[in-house]
């Protein structure tokens, strides 16, 4: 047997839910409740104070990871490319924007920062500063050992130039430091019947811009044209019923290739369905519980055999 | 903890002294997953039984400090984090009448990682919300 996947929560799953019936410390207890060891935030929403925490609020943050046991996995961060409505950010500002999120996610004790660039078209093409910005901050990535990692999220593809570019520019660099964030909200193969941020208007483009939301169904085989790029997985999803069946991601499917192609990092859970209160609790435990047994018969059936007596 | 609405009945007051109200007040929690720089933010229509308050001619209390509308824009370094509330303080001489109103709150924001054909998205949210004097 190979190695294990590292099991996640990112406190994204909570929305709502956090600063109305939940509070930090309830997060930490219901991720740590899930039997997952990494807990992954969004500096702009979990981060009280952001971007410059009170020394109180750290030392509570500190507390809580060491009460609840929980490793710091990754920090999202926005760089808010069209920052006023008649001025895009240039590339100083946007590295600075990069510096300041590297910085407190190494205070935090983050490994992975997922920078979340605005975008120039539907089929979310990042604002051409990521790449001037990225480069400049790569010795200080390097320096404070944290992975820069972009999502490629639904409705790019696996297959696509954002994620061409993205190679490119860490074959161009060699750096160590830059990779791809995976959102398994891509490998989803049946419609979503609603989403959260969806307006009338989005919904009247469901055959047009908005048709991702009945899936975009990469096949989950493409994992292996990018897993080597890949050290972070978040495991987007939005409804596992009571007998662990997902009605969106086929986790039957993604499980054992991932399993297939050596992957030992993060599956970050990222719960983005119902928002009525505490519902997110039950459905990352369900998502857990799920993959966690798909995990255990991948590996059943790929144990060595036993030995036979004679 | 706040209420679960976007629309808090907690702060929903009239401004101004008893018999010589000046104006209301309409409270919100940031109804965004992610606190956002103030600059995203295009706008909050609102209405009151039915009466428009449109975002043009409301002023915004963001952490202690009022702005107007054509400030939005301006604000890259004043944030509304995730938890937390801003008001709109609308005029209307005389205020609002004790008792429940139907309120409707239409938050326009601009999220630079959508697609720009959706920039700003309308987020509505409405509720029957007292005003308690």
């Amino acid at each position: 047997m190979s190695g294990s996947f590292k099991y996640g929560v990112s406190l994204y799953s909570y929305t709502d839910d956090f600063g109305t019936v939940m509070g930090l410390e309830d997060a930490f207890y219901h991720v740590a409740e899930a039997s997952a060891t990494g807990i992954e935030i969004l500096g702009e929403a979990h981060v009280e104070g952001y971007p410059e925490p009170s020394s109180a609020w750290l030392d509570r943050w500190f507390s809580l990871v060491e009460k609840y046991r929980l490793e710091p996995t990754n920090y999202a961060c926005w760089i808010d490319t069209d920052i006023q409505k008649r001025r895009d950010i240039g590339v100083e500002e946007a590295a600075a924007q990069l510096t300041l999120d590297l910085n407190l996610a190494k205070r935090l004790g983050f490994k992975f920062i997922r920078p979340k660039f605005g975008v120039i078209d539907d089929e979310l093409t990042p604002h051409p500063v990521w790449e001037g910005a990225t480069e400049r901050v790569l010795d200080l990535a390097a320096k404070l050992d944290i992975s820069i990692i972009p999502e490629i999220h639904a409705p790019t593809p696996i297959r696509h130039p954002v994620v061409e570019a993205y190679i490119d520019f860490i074959q161009r660099t060699g750096t160590r430091h830059f990779g791809l964030l995976i959102d398994t909200g891509i490998f989803q193969d049946r419609p979503l019947p609603s989403w959260q941020h969806e307006t009338p208007e989005m919904r009247e483009l469901r055959s047009g811009a908005m048709s991702f939301l009945d899936g975009i169904k990469v096949p989950v085989e493409q994992l292996a044209e990018v897993i080597d790029y890949t050290p972070f997985i978040q495991a987007k999803f939005h409804h596992i019923d009571e007998d662990l069946h997902d009605h969106n991601i086929p986790w039957e499917k993604v499980v054992p290739m991932l399993k297939s192609l050596g992957y030992t990092g993060y599956l970050s859970s990222e719960y983005e369905g119902v928002r009525d209160p505490w519902v997110a609790i039950e459905q990352v435990r369900r998502q857990h519980a799920l993959i966690r047994k798909l995990e255990r018969e991948y590996d059943q059936q790929h144990a060595a055999p036993a030995a036979v007596e004679a | 903890m706040l209420e679960r609405n976007h629309i808090q009945t907690s702060g929903f007051s009239n401004i101004g002294p008893e018999g010589n109200r000046t104006g209301f007040r309409v409270r919100l929690r940031q109804p965004n997953y992610r606190g956002t720089r103030v600059s995203l933010l295009e706008g909050i229509d609102v209405t009151v039984d039915g009466e428009r308050y449109p975002s043009q001619e409301n002023r915004f209390l963001i952490d202690g400090r009022e702005y107007g509308h054509a400030d939005l824009d301006t604000l890259i370094d004043v944030r509304w984090p995730v938890g937390t509330t801003v008001d709109v303080l609308i005029d209307k001489p005389g205020g609002l009448e004790p008792g429940v109103h139907l309120v409707e709150t239409v938050v326009l924001y601009r999220h630079p990682y959508f697609p720009p054909q959706f920039r700003p998205v309308p987020v509505p949210d409405s509720r029957h919300a007292t005003i308690v004097l």
